[in-house]
């Protein structure tokens, strides 16, 4: 549903000023959005200043920095550092990203990083990606091949467990910009449309991993998979509003892979 | 009192929008406003075919400034929706999608959609 305040428990707040000891030198001011579930208050913005000079090229090193020198409650997911994880997509100036990915020197004024938008918290920049999860896990996101019982006339399917199952050079180029998807949900979280309908729209990241099994070669459930997908919420919920290639720090392209599968069914 | 459980991360008011963005909530919002014209719009000739009493004090209204402004938005909205119509049309033929051409794309669109609404606005 479309609510453009933030509930009365969620409205953000004034927060503390933290400096790093000493003198100085080139001064980086962050805000960073905390939020402690074991107290009553609202979340609160937090302000920080640390040196450029002491600190290492990309956002997610100075916010490791902090929770090492300034603020050790500071709560964040981060594990690769390096964009092959997911784990550190946060909201940084406004765009979503990995915060691991984008280097200090792109931001020439204060920097704020908020949690992604419109998910529940857990705290500070930690939030609830177990619905996102369960909305991956309801495309069915592993290669499907029926039953080879139930073709025995189609050679193809004998003995398919220890075969290797090849593919033409073409039909593997399908996957590209496609597979190399890490799941951060930043895209499913820049998406106006997903903000409002969540519960039922599948969102972006999610879609662009159902194209990614529609166009595998060796998957052969592409109908049941449309079959799930032809819905008023699940799919068509995307207006093409573009934020999520917009904003995905891979660069792949999920408008682009919706746009397909809306095609894909309109074809049948 | 009770813990603060799981509030709602912020959305609409930090999320810096794309120009892309902004055009798809104009298209909508224009959308919406044609609508809400069409009634407007008959409401008007019907008011004219009731004969020449009713046709000039319409026609002293429509010239008023207050009716001017709607009548530029009305101009502006169809332009806007027309234009942005196709470029829908487009996407859904799966073409128009390059990362690297949505803002060069988006800036043609306005230019269009400007020419549009400059010609109307002569006309009327």
């Amino acid at each position: 549903m479309v609510e453009f305040t933030l509930p009365k428990n969620s409205k953000v707040k004034k927060g503390l000023t933290l400096k790093a000891p000493g003198d100085i030198l080139k001064c980086q001011v962050i805000h960073i959005y905390r939020f402690e579930p074991e107290e009553t208050q609202n979340p609160r913005l937090d302000r920080y200043e640390i040196d450029l000079d002491q600190c290492g090229a990309k956002v997610l090193d100075a916010i490791i920095k902090i929770k090492d020198e300034l603020d050790p409650t500071l709560t964040f997911r981060r594990s690769c550092r390096e964009g092959v994880c997911g784990s550190c997509a946060m909201n940084i100036n406004g765009k979503n990203t990995l915060a691991c990915m984008v280097p200090l020197s792109d931001y020439p004024e204060d920097i704020t990083i908020y949690p992604l938008p419109h998910l529940k918290v857990i705290k500070d920049l930690v939030v609830d990606m177990v619905p996102f999860y369960q909305q991956y896990a309801s495309i069915k996101p592993w290669l499907q091949q029926s039953d080879p019982g139930s073709q025995s006339d189609d050679n193809r399917d004998i003995d398919r467990d220890s075969q290797e199952q090849q593919q033409s050079i073409a039909e593997r180029e399908r996957l590209d910009g496609v597979y190399e998807c890490v799941m951060c949900a930043c895209c499913s979280a820049s998406c106006p449309s997903y903000w409002w309908n969540g519960d039922r729209y599948l969102g972006p990241a999610v879609l662009l991993q159902a194209y990614r099994w529609l166009v595998d070669s060796r998957d052969d459930q592409k109908d049941q998979r449309l079959d799930a997908l032809d819905d008023a919420f699940k799919l068509y919920r995307c207006h093409t509003i573009m934020n999520c290639t917009e904003t995905c720090p891979k660069g792949l392209n999920p408008a682009k892979a919706i746009a397909e599968i809306k095609k894909m069914i309109a074809k049948r | 009192m009770p813990k603060n459980h799981h509030p709602l991360t912020p959305h609409l008011t930090i999320y810096k929008w794309p120009l892309t963005a902004v055009l798809s909530i104009t298209h909508r919002l224009t959308g919406v406003f044609l609508i809400a014209g069409v009634f407007v719009f008959f409401t008007v000739l019907v008011a004219l075919a009731s004969g020449e009493a009713v046709f000039l004090s319409v026609q002293h209204f429509l010239n008023q400034g207050p009716a001017q402004i709607v009548l530029a938005g009305f101009a502006f909205a169809l332009s806007f929706h027309l234009v942005h119509g196709l470029r829908h049309l487009l996407w859904d033929l799966g073409l128009g999608f390059e990362f690297s051409k949505l803002r060069a794309y988006a800036l043609w669109e306005l230019l269009v959609i400007s020419v549009l609404t400059g010609v109307a606005l002569v006309l009327i």
